[in-house]
């Protein structure tokens, strides 16, 4: 390998890519709008079911009914204006109304009358759930007519308390949509070679075809690889395990110049490249979806290999996986960023001729 | 303007052009887009939380739990599909309802229900499921608590479910996509390849090779605008008004295309300008998606009085009356950047022969 005519070529193309109006800026926009994304989606999750409760005398034991669940909390409000103010002010998802005579009516079978305020634009949602909730409610006042008994089994990592807000849950799709971006820009800068024909006469000097695809496949990666890691440095997904991120990034970013050189080999011209890389890169961002609405795709996800960087980001920055829970991730990464490289550059080798 | 050449040129753009990317994209882009609108945010809004079950006899626990509105539901062959839909997320939660369980909850005070749960599912979906079951079971028993409950509504917010808040989204992105995108790039395709050079010294003005365009992209909006607009069950009682509309936003739609490729040189520049103004184009939609900000911010932009008169008509069941000032206010905008375009085709006489 000749790394001097390699490093002067990825000189040349970070000048020509920066130079292109269109690449810097949706590399620029890109990285921008993936950290404005971050920021505006919720930071927090509502974990909590929130029902402000007023009435002239509050039954005993009341306080206790929910003590040390995470699920529902009873708020005690002063007033009945107040509890409706409360719901305007988004404090409580709904209020109750119960009449001091509750629990006595309840012990006499007669049918006690409680007003539920529901904010206008959620009574649509939580008319059913909170009627569900009173009967509870009435059910542990009055005395349970039938005690159900829960025998729970919690499938896979408990995260009630704990769990990861959607802003997070979000960011290792943009991390593959920030990654598949530069798909564009290595497939364009390629196919302009291709077009131009100015690889044929890189080829005249003493570069080899071995040197001139090292150097696009190190430019490649480390633009996406940049990008990337610096856009999960300022949305904190570097603050758990950096080290296994930062490497699945490497072979993520691997990956998507390996596809660069495919699509840039598919395509004939510069609208060509970059409807194949659209496609590409919808269909590589499918994993990042599936981690944000888990249960909605299957087993099938497996066979896009970008689902192997989404997992390996999610799992560590979210629950602090470490080595030995992803290894198995980096190295199916490793085996598909290689097998597509290899079939990328024998594609564009076949245009070049 | 000879009509005839214009029908010439316009079979060509659907001959030739239907085998480029850009019609593919403006075919499957606002389709794929539906679908996946639907898929994410139809479950990553949802309110309630789901409940997955497998009856072993014929309970009538199960008929009530699919009844239910305070969840959604998911019935199961078998115990085993249920666990592993529980252990992916695609459920919260998961019960097996035995065959002899309706007898058991007549004849017993107390039950044992054991229950799957999936550990990312929130404390208050817990919650909410198993006071539903709960209910339910007291329901079956015949044991269920006489409660008066009055839901009275606070504030005059009013309920607008997600998949209605997107639909504007969808609509300009189906009409810019072929109107805008599609008409765009083809012209600066031609100017880009000088085919455009070649077509001038043929009997062909300039003017004829952009209505070609323009009315390609506007035929394409349209006919996938329908397509949408039925695949949302949106068509509605008065379908011919909704084509008058959409054949009206794809005339905005193919005009400022056509004005933005005549002013530009070059696809790449044709794209990176549209990342930076698309923002522009699809404000009102964004505005529309949350009603907490004033509806009057949507009126600012252009593209409002394209989506919001077919919203009107295929949403809110309104009829010509109800959208005529719009209406007129979208033909005035029509009109005037078919003028603007006119002026610019004008000035740009170096294309004529």
């Amino acid at each position: 390998m000749n790394w001097r005519s390699i490093a002067a070529i990825v000189q040349k193309d970070a000048t020509l890519f920066f130079r292109n109006r269109f690449f810097a800026v949706i590399t620029v926009l890109g990285l921008v709008m993936g950290i404005v994304v971050y920021f505006i989606m919720p930071s927090t999750l509502e974990e909590t079911l929130e029902l402000g409760v007023y009435s002239p005398s509050l039954p005993p034991g009341f306080e206790e009914l929910y003590e040390g669940e995470i699920g529902i909390q009873l708020l005690a409000a002063e007033s009945e204006e107040a509890l409706r103010e409360n719901i305007l002010e988004g404090e409580y998802s709904a209020g109750l109304v119960l009449p001091p005579d509750l629990v006595e009516k309840l012990s006499q079978g007669e049918a006690p009358d409680i007003k539920v305020y529901i904010a206008s634009d959620q009574v649509g949602d939580m008319e059913a759930i909170v009627g569900v909730l009173i009967a509870e409610l009435t059910q542990k006042l009055g005395g349970q007519s039938i005690e159900v008994d829960w025998q729970q089994e919690v499938l896979g990592r408990d995260m009630a308390g704990a769990q990861i807000p959607l802003r997070d849950r979000i960011r290792s799709l943009l991390v593959v949509v920030l990654l598949m971006a530069e798909v564009f820009g290595l497939a364009s800068l390629m196919s302009e070679e291709a077009e131009n024909r100015t690889a044929i006469a890189l080829l005249a000097t003493p570069m080899t075809v071995r040197d001139l695809f090292a150097a696009k496949g190190i430019f490649g990666t480390v633009l996406a690889f940049g990008q990337a890691a610096f856009f999960l440095a300022v949305v904190r997904g570097l603050d758990n395990q950096p080290g296994v991120i930062l490497v699945g990034l490497l072979l993520g970013s691997t990956l998507a110049a390996a596809i660069g050189f495919l699509a840039a080999s598919l395509g004939k011209d510069f609208l060509s490249v970059a409807m194949w890389g659209a496609l590409i890169m919808i269909l590589l961002s499918v994993p990042g979806i599936a981690v944000m609405t888990p249960g909605v795709v299957s087993g099938w996800i497996k066979v896009i290999p970008s689902y192997y960087l989404v997992d390996t980001v999610s799992q560590a920055s979210n629950f602090g996986a470490g080595w030995g829970n992803v290894w198995q991730n980096l190295l199916i990464l490793l085996g598909f960023s290689a097998a597509l490289f290899a079939v990328g550059i024998l594609a564009f080798r076949r245009k070049l001729r | 303007m000879n009509p005839r050449q214009v029908a010439v040129l316009l079979g060509k753009e659907f001959t030739l052009g239907s085998k480029g990317f850009l019609f593919l994209l403006a075919i499957v882009g606002p389709v794929a887009l539906s679908l996946v609108i639907t898929l994410v945010f139809g479950s990553l809004f949802a309110h309630e939380p789901t409940l997955g079950f497998t009856d072993e006899g014929a309970s009538q626990l199960a008929i009530l739990i699919e009844e239910q509105t305070s969840i959604d539901s998911k019935r199961y062959d078998n115990a085993v599909a249920l666990k592993r839909a529980v252990e992916e997320g695609a459920v919260d939660g998961g019960i097996v309802i035995t065959g002899d369980f309706d007898e058991t909850v007549l004849q017993q005070d107390r039950i044992e229900i054991p229950i799957y749960i999936w550990g990312e599912s929130l404390a208050k979906d817990r919650a909410i499921l198993t006071a539903t079951v709960a209910d339910l079971v007291r329901e079956v028993s015949g044991r269920e608590a006489p409660i008066n409950v009055d839901v009275v509504g606070v504030g005059d917010m009013e309920a607008i479910p997600w998949s209605d808040r997107l639909f504007p989204m969808i609509v300009l992105v189906t009409v810019f996509i072929a109107g805008f995108m599609l008409t765009g790039a083809s012209l600066l395709d031609e100017k880009e390849k000088k085919t455009i050079d070649a077509l001038m010294v043929t009997p062909t003005t300039i003017g004829e090779v952009f209505c070609s365009k323009g009315l390609t992209g506007i035929i394409i909006a349209v006919v996938m605008g329908l397509i949408i607009l039925a695949m949302n069950q949106a068509l509605g009682s008065q379908p011919a008004l909704l084509v008058l509309l959409l054949f009206l936003g794809a005339v905005m739609a193919a005009t400022v295309g056509l004005i933005l490729a005549s002013l530009l040189s070059d696809v790449p520049a044709f794209f990176a300008t549209m990342k930076l103004t698309g923002i522009l184009l699809y404000a009102p939609a964004i505005v529309y998606m949350f009603p907490g900000i004033p509806s009057w911010v949507s009126r600012i932009f252009p593209t409002y009085y394209i989506f919001e008169p077919i919203v009107e008509i295929s949403q809110q069941g309104g009829d010509l009356s109800d959208i005529m000032l719009n209406m007129i206010i979208l033909i005035g905008l029509d009109v005037l950047f078919v003028v603007l375009l006119g002026v610019l085709i004008t000035r740009r006489r170096q294309y004529a022969v």
